[in-house]
């Protein structure tokens, strides 16, 4: 029992792991423990821009404010000396930075200095560092000197992206480029490994690798074990042991790293979505659970860092704490309008309550005898008045719901996204069309030129057979008509040819998709979201390639598929090539990394699937998080060659 | 998990300096370096603001220490073990109550004369920043610190209004015991009295007069007698009236005084925040007058600038009549 448990808890939340590890490094390196009556203690956050990204999804200002931070700034601005106040570094150990860094330790900016580095810092630097503060006479100003190994971004309790700042480098062109060398492809790969190793020691967890041959996955997989292994023969300085671990080392299973290159499967990046946060994804712009919309009234909300401040524009943090994103994220569109009116229904009632109060308090004083009155009054204004900060909050909520919502409505309305969707499914899922998709692609008033695009490319690289070149000229003539760029599609024509040679097509499983019809509920009650002309399209379960290549390998099925992909294990003293796993049991944990890029849709998916599935649970993880615009553009830099 | 390579960085500092001192580089380091870093932390500004902000600190730290201590005495006392080493008399309470009250206000008005003199020295925006945080900090820490106060406080009000209700409700009941007994007493002296009247009667008359007399007096005994049984019925029935009386009228005032807790602690509530409020409030009256300000400023502008115009133009009239008076003057002068 206790095992169990204990297996439950390491595979718990990562993003609970990155903020415990956060808060103990600003607490200068010591346990953090909440104390109620403590002295108050500050300190300066400096971040490089890589610090901010990791920072600002996991804490919120009023977080950092109450760990003590009375400033956060960036390491390359103009930072002012601030004596008599420790100062906690959180960078990348680059040169840049620890010429910077030098420069701060000269010109003594802060009394002391706690220097954190995000991933391992090499020898030499470190001694250009202990020559700068030599220079500068102030070694005993440098408390303490830390590698973090947190070089990625958790974006959900399961959910982590490898980095922000710097995705061109580890994108999907630049691993798939054909011009790529050999050495560029040695940093690529270093990079990748260096974050997902990062990412286990901060689990704390060795994980048994699995991945597919012949892939930039394979190259990782094989980079990835030997840093593991490496590290976990140094027994002395192994990062895996100790009591550090905790809950980590009583699991009795290790969790399934499947490592997947995005050719896998091209067409769910392109897909149009059903759900609310791949919508968000999709269609507004979302970055690091941050939306920005364009709004006529410009007001700016920013937490840790300095944004570039921009006229009309909102943004809005979705974030682990909003309970209604927490539910709904993951729901069909139709379903989050309702919840939104509901949340709405209820608060306007409990609004109304604290309103009738205010009348029976004022009646109350008038009638003299009324001490029953009194005593139920005192308690309903006491619980009223504590209930007040929850109501606004909620109200916030809402709010921020219904403008995100209504955004995203207007985009569908205005580019027929269901109709899309229903299309690329029922293409996804080889039903019969009802509709032709030359049809498709010349109406003139459904979708931008992109989704005319993304619909194509989706129906050439799920057809089983290449479609004649008679039919491809009539729509490559369709396309451009609709004012579409075709360099996307040479691409994928190579790609698809090589895939053949590779390895038969993947299905995308049996799907059906019921239109609810214009008679829908949502339309009946009234509702803000005028959702006439929209379907209300009910998603059923179906299983992404990924997703099934991940069943297959968690449950230990036999599949053609994944049947082939090699298996490494750390732990083991001789690593061998072979195929055929030692473990014959089922996977509880599981960590799916898409190297190449992944987005929201196979998230969900994936969520989704494991839901069935009790006691089990699965992170996703990937190199980039793009949405299909930006897949286009890459798809069309490599089909420009 | 995070790795401490403090101990590989001092290493690399001796490294670093033995390596410099092989190469003969001229270096800040090694054995004038304590005496530089010296040199150099003297001249450093010191920081008056960060000095004088951790001494209230210091301070805020004794109170709440001070507080801690004689917590479990201020508390415990009422208890009714005697313990009479451990014991707090009431005066040493309003004693702990007044120190601890001058010690708030002289932290509070120290943190808000900090914040004056800190925005005058200082011209970078950052350095204003982080300091006005750090009184912020200060600040949240006086706030519960004086939480823990008024908490203590809270518990030893309540005890005193309790107590007072116990002392006032004994002499009632005192009091009704006191009337019960001496209405007994009462009864039974009567009784005894009465009966030496009957042997008295019997002894002097013998005969049937005896028998008809003691009969007569025996009745007449007998009837005052039942006069006292009856006035004893009355008085316990009013006693019972005036005991279900006092009782419920306590129960009231029980139940009254619970209703004044809780709006007092409502109070507080409304008036925590409307001192929230206030300052928002200040500057929203300030905005307000100052734009009143402006538009009557512009009021008057405008009227200056219609009066200009008007008076522009009446100018111009005049100048257009006088010329044509002028031009009609010269026709007829040359004709």
């Amino acid at each position: 029992m206790v095992g169990v448990k204990m297996a439950a808890a390491a595979a718990a939340s990562i993003r609970e792991r990155q903020t415990v590890a956060l808060k103990r490094m600003l607490n200068f390196n010591v346990p953090h423990v909440k104390n109620n009556t403590g002295e108050p203690v500050w300190k300066v956050l400096i971040f490089d821009r890589f610090g901010q990204d990791i920072i600002s999804p996991l804490l919120s200002v009023k977080e950092l404010r109450d760990m003590g931070i009375t400033l956060h700034l960036l390491l390359h601005s103009d930072r002012d000396p601030i004596p008599d106040v420790p100062a906690v570094y959180f960078v990348m150990p680059t040169e840049e930075n620890i010429d910077r860094m030098c420069q701060d330790l000269r010109n003594q900016l802060y009394e002391s200095y706690y220097l954190n580095f995000i991933s391992a810092i090499s020898r030499s630097k470190l001694e250009d560092i202990a020559n700068a503060a030599l220079a500068a006479s102030a070694v005993t100003q440098v408390a303490k000197v830390f590698d973090q190994y947190l070089n990625f971004i958790t974006l959900e309790d399961d959910m982590f992206v490898l980095c922000n700042q710097n995705k061109e480098l580890v994108s999907y062109r630049a691993i798939n480029r054909p011009d790529i060398t050999d050495t560029e492809m040695e940093t690529i790969m270093d990079t990748i490994v260096d974050s997902l190793f990062c990412f286990f020691v901060t689990l704390g967890a060795v994980p048994i690798i699995r991945c597919s041959r012949g892939t930039a996955a394979e190259m990782v997989a094989v980079k990835l074990d030997k840093k593991l292994r490496e590290n976990l023969r140094d027994a002395r300085n192994s990062l895996f042991t100790g009591d550090t671990l905790g809950a980590g080392q009583f699991s009795f299973q290790r969790p399934l790293l499947v490592l997947v290159d995005r050719n896998i499967d091209l067409a769910t990046p392109l897909h149009h979505t059903w759900t609310y946060q791949a919508l968000v994804h999709d269609v507004l712009d979302f970055h690091l659970n941050r939306v920005n919309l364009e709004e006529s009234s410009g007001v700016e909300n920013s937490p840790a860092g300095a944004r570039p401040k921009r006229k009309n524009k909102k943004s809005y943090d979705l974030t682990a704490v909003d309970k209604f994103w927490q539910k709904h994220k993951g729901s069909p569109f139709p379903e989050v309008a309702e919840s939104v009116q509901q949340e709405l229904e209820s608060y306007r009632a409990q609004e109304d309550e604290v309103k009738r109060l205010k009348s029976i308090m004022g009646l109350e004083g008038e009638d003299e005898g009324a001490i029953s009155m009194l005593s139920d009054n005192t308690a309903k204004l006491t619980s009223a008045v504590s209930s007040l900060p929850e109501l606004l909050e909620k109200k916030r909520l809402i709010d921020l719901h219904t403008n995100v919502a209504t955004a995203v409505l207007e985009h569908i309305k205005t580019r027929k996204l269901d109709v899309y969707f229903e299309y690329e499914e029922k293409i996804m899922s080889k039903t019969t069309l009802d509709k032709s998709l030359l049809d498709m692609i010349s109406d003139p008033d459904a979708g931008t030129p992109e989704d005319k695009m993304r619909l194509f490319l989706i129906y050439y690289i799920s057809a089983q057979q290449a479609p004649s070149e008679a039919d491809l000229e009539q729509y490559k003539k369709a396309l451009t008509e609709a004012g579409c760029n075709l360099t996307p599609l040479q691409y994928i024509k190579q790609w698809k040819a090589f895939a053949k040679m590779a390895s038969a097509p993947t299905s995308y499983g049996n799907t059906a998709t019921k239109p609810m019809g214009l008679l829908s509920r949502v339309m009946n009650t009234g509702s803000q979201f005028v959702m006439e002309g929209v379907k209300n399209l009910v998603l059923k379960q179906q299983n992404l390639p990924v997703t099934r290549v991940l069943d297959s390998l968690m449950e230990m099925k036999s599949n053609p598929e994944t049947d082939d992909y090699r298996y490494f294990d750390p732990k083991m003293l001789r690593g061998s090539d072979s195929s055929v796993p030692r473990n014959k049991n089922p996977f509880q944990e599981a960590i799916v990394f898409v190297v190449g890029g992944g987005n929201y849709i196979e998230y969900q998916n994936l969520v989704d699937y494991i839901k069935g599935k009790q006691g089990k649970h699965v992170l996703y993880g990937c190199s980039e998080l793009f949405n299909a615009s930006q897949f286009i553009k890459q798809l069309s830099l490599l089909g420009q060659k | 998990m995070a790795v401490d390579i403090t101990l590989l960085f001092r290493a690399s500092v001796k490294t670093v300096k033995t390596r410099n001192k092989a190469l003969g580089v001229a270096v800040g380091g090694g054995s004038d370096g304590a005496r530089d870093e010296l040199f150099r932390r003297s001249p450093r500004p010191k920081g008056d603001f960060s000095s004088r902000a951790r001494e209230v600190i210091s301070h805020i730290g004794k109170l709440r220490d001070f507080l801690l201590e004689h917590r479990k005495d201020y508390i415990n006392a009422y208890s009714h073990i005697m313990s009479d080493y451990m014991r707090m008399t009431d005066t040493e309470r309003d004693q702990i109550d007044q120190d601890a009250k001058i010690f708030m206000r002289t932290c509070s008005e120290a943190i808000q004369q900090l914040r004056t003199e800190a925005h005058k020295e200082v011209h970078s925006q950052q350095v204003k920043e982080h300091r006005s945080a750090v009184l912020d900090f200060i600040e949240d820490y006086l706030k519960r610190v004086c939480k823990i106060y008024s908490e203590q406080r809270a518990i030893r009000v309540k005890r005193v209004v309790d107590k007072k209700r116990l002392s006032r409700l004994e002499p009632d009941q005192s009091s009704k015991s006191t009337e019960s007994s001496s209405s007994e007493k009462a009864s039974q002296n009567s009784s005894e009295e009465s009966e030496e009247k009957s042997t008295t009667e019997e002894n002097r008359d013998k005969n049937l007069t005896e028998a008809q007399s003691n009969f007569g007096l025996w009745g007449d005994g007998r009837g005052e007698d039942e006069l006292s049984p009856e006035e004893i019925q009355v008085f316990e029935q009013e006693n019972q009236r005036l005991v279900g009386e006092m009782n419920s009228l306590f129960d009231e005032v029980r139940q009254i005084e619970g209703k004044v807790v809780e709006i007092s602690r409502l109070q507080e509530i409304f008036t925590e925040k409307v001192l929230q409020q206030e300052t928002e409030i200040d500057n929203i009256h300030q905005l307000v007058v100052g734009a009143t300000e402006n538009i009557k400023e512009g009021n008057e502008d405008i009227r200056e600038a219609i009066k200009n115009n008007a008076g522009f133009r009446v100018w111009i009239l005049f100048f257009l009549v006088m010329c044509s008076f002028s031009l009609l003057f010269l026709d007829w002068y040359d004709s």
